[in-house]
């Protein structure tokens, strides 16, 4: 019993703890800088897979939601006052609650629906945050305080690191429970799920109100350790490139998009003078990975006997 | 409001429809047919763009030649993309269909973005216009004879379109193949076939409406993507997978948009018109013009 949780959480918790040492031994803020990068595109796709990989909807409007909460926090800082610590939380409540609302509405009706109004929600927050000038100045950019007022990186890796834990601990608790079997069920294929009595409509409410908290937490995250906001933040390319990192790690492992960001990003970093030759590999990359191993790094890993789930 | 301001409104309404009709045609055409939902319908708007800037301004071509040849390129850089992309998958593993060519397309959409970019640079590639001069309608109302003749490139081509998908064989092997894939494959039609000659026209389609309209709107890598959304609103608001929907609901969109933008300013325009298209979708949710005949991704 303990050797199987061992086996079961071994990788993970070596995973996490690998990540918390390295930064003691890099000194070079420049690393440092790409680790914070990759930590939170790798966060990210982990929010992502959890509605694409588990329920097999594609939430596409998924950077607006991200920005939403970067927003809401951002604007509690400078208009009121309130400290980032606690204005994070409201910015992933309040996209929490809009992801909650948006699937209530359109999660009744089959995927490609909701995916698609996802979108145009996420469309009409980013237009909505360009023309409300006199509150988010646009895209003249918005300055927001730091959590922190320091130069270095490291304080702001490991703020990062304890959200990635905590989002991991809570996806990963979700999907391991009875919820999580419903999840599945839907996803494989949602007449059977119904007749066998589980509601698709209540837990794809639920996994996908979870999944924008988390990417609204981010947000918040990214508002308080950039310093500066545009609309941009919630442009339809963020949300691609999220994608393709949870499909090339894996979908429904949750883990594997962030192997997948800490290969891919500090790869494309170092190939940075061919520019945009690279982006057209990373799309050729995604092609690759879609025809032939559909399953991504995850079961690429799982198929060498990696590691077994 | 006078008179003419109505006129000026409602002609402008119709010939931005008529681009949002063109475009988003195509992709119903794709998505009826082949059940993928296109993302990458914008990269072939551009590709339109650019190789009618350099037939037209590079080598000299006439106008009409120019759209013909861009209408072309289309085609075939649509059915080279099945063939190389889409195919493979079909091949290799057919379920969850939507979702996985839904990310193939996104893969397509980033490398033709990019390597348009790394071919030809970010700058503006634009043409002043086609032809020259403009059509007086009025003692101060006169239309650009280039907008006038893209309004009538659109309709020309969605009713060629029409015509091809009611009275030529193949094009009712396409309407079979929506209907019903079964069915399709046991009258002897080659789906094969089929599915690459629709995601061709689709993309040809596509960049029809960037040739058609390089002298207002200049080739740019990353020009694709508002017509890409402007023809998913169409698309959705006329009723997903019924093709004919979606000429009506792009003349219904373009006029809406034109309305907003002109009581409410461009900024505000999108967050308007996408706000009202959503509310329409919240009471309407399978389209304005929904088909009792379920899709085959309903099935």
């Amino acid at each position: 019993m303990v050797s199987k949780a061992i086996c079961f959480f071994g990788p993970i918790v070596i995973g996490f703890a690998v990540l918390a040492a390295g930064p003691l031994l890099i000194r070079d803020e420049y690393l440092l800088n790409l680790m914070v990068v990759s930590l939170y595109f790798g966060t990210q796709a982990m929010a992502f897979d959890f509605t694409a990989g588990f329920i097999g909807i594609i939430n596409f409007g998924f950077a607006a939601f991200l920005g939403l909460g970067a927003y809401i926090s951002a604007l509690l800082a400078v208009k009121l006052g309130i400290s980032p610590w606690l204005g994070i939380w409201c910015g992933a409540t309040g996209a929490g609650l809009l992801g909650w609302l948006t699937g209530m509405l359109t999660l009744r009706l089959r995927g490609i629906f909701a995916a698609v109004m996802a979108w145009f929600v996420g469309l009409t927050l980013l237009a909505l945050a360009a023309a409300l000038v006199p509150l988010t100045r646009g895209y003249l950019g918005l300055n927001v305080p730091l959590f922190l007022d320091t130069s270095s990186r490291r304080p702001f890796f490991y703020i990062l690191l304890s959200i990635t834990a905590f989002t991991y601990i809570v996806l990963r608790g979700t999907t391991g429970s009875r919820i999580g079997l419903a999840f599945r069920a839907i996803g494989q294929n949602m007449e059977v799920a119904r007749a066998s009595g589980v509601d698709p409509r209540k837990y794809r409410v639920l996994n996908f109100a979870l999944s924008c908290f988390f990417s609204g937490l981010l947000g918040g995250f990214y508002a308080h350790f950039i310093g500066i906001l545009t609309p941009d933040i919630m442009d339809t390319k963020h949300t691609v490139e999220v994608l393709a990192l949870a499909y090339v790690g894996g979908r429904g492992s949750l883990w594997g998009g962030l192997l997948a960001a800490f290969l891919i990003i500090p790869l494309f970093e170092y190939l940075k003078p061919l520019f945009e030759i690279r982006l057209v590999i990373y799309g050729l990359l995604l092609i690759c990975f879609v025809i032939f191993c559909p399953g991504g790094l995850a079961a690429l890993l799982r198929r060498r006997g990696v590691w077994r789930r | 409001m006078d008179l003419q301001a109505l006129w000026g409104l409602l002609l402008t309404g119709l010939m931005r429809g008529s681009v949002y009709a063109l475009m988003a045609v195509g992709l119903s055409l794709i998505f009826g047919v082949m059940n993928v939902p296109q993302f990458a319908h914008g990269e072939f708007y551009m590709l339109g763009a650019y190789v009618a800037y350099f037939t037209f301004h590079k080598f000299g071509l006439n106008p009409l030649l120019t759209i013909i040849v861009a209408a072309l390129s289309g085609f075939l850089a649509g059915a080279l993309m099945e063939k190389a992309v889409l195919f493979p998958l079909h091949r290799r593993q057919k379920e969850q269909w939507v979702m996985n060519t839904f990310l193939l397309t996104v893969g397509i959409s980033f490398v033709m973005q990019n390597g348009a970019q790394a071919l030809w640079g970010s700058n503006y590639l634009g043409i002043t216009h086609y032809w020259q001069g403009s059509i007086q309608l009025t003692k101060d109302m006169a239309i650009p004879f280039d907008r006038a003749i893209s309004f009538i490139i659109a309709i020309v081509a969605i009713l060629a379109f029409w015509l091809f998908l009611g009275r030529t064989r193949m094009g009712r092997a396409i309407r079979a193949a929506a209907q019903d894939e079964t069915g399709a494959m046991l009258v002897g039609i080659d789906l094969d076939r089929v599915r690459t000659l629709t995601f061709a026209l689709g993309a040809m389609l596509a960049a029809i409406a960037g040739a058609s309209l390089l002298s207002m709107n200049p080739a740019h890598p990353t020009m694709g993507r508002e017509p890409l959304y402007k023809s998913w609103v169409v698309v959705i608001v006329g009723g997903l997978g019924n093709i004919g929907a979606a000429i009506p609901a792009g003349f219904l969109v373009g006029m809406l948009e034109t309305l907003t933008s002109y009581f409410l300013g461009a900024s505000w325009q999108n967050v308007v018109s996408l706000s009202i298209i959503i509310v329409i979708l919240l009471f309407k949710p399978n389209g304005i013009f929904a088909s009792e005949v379920k899709g085959i991704w309903e099935r």
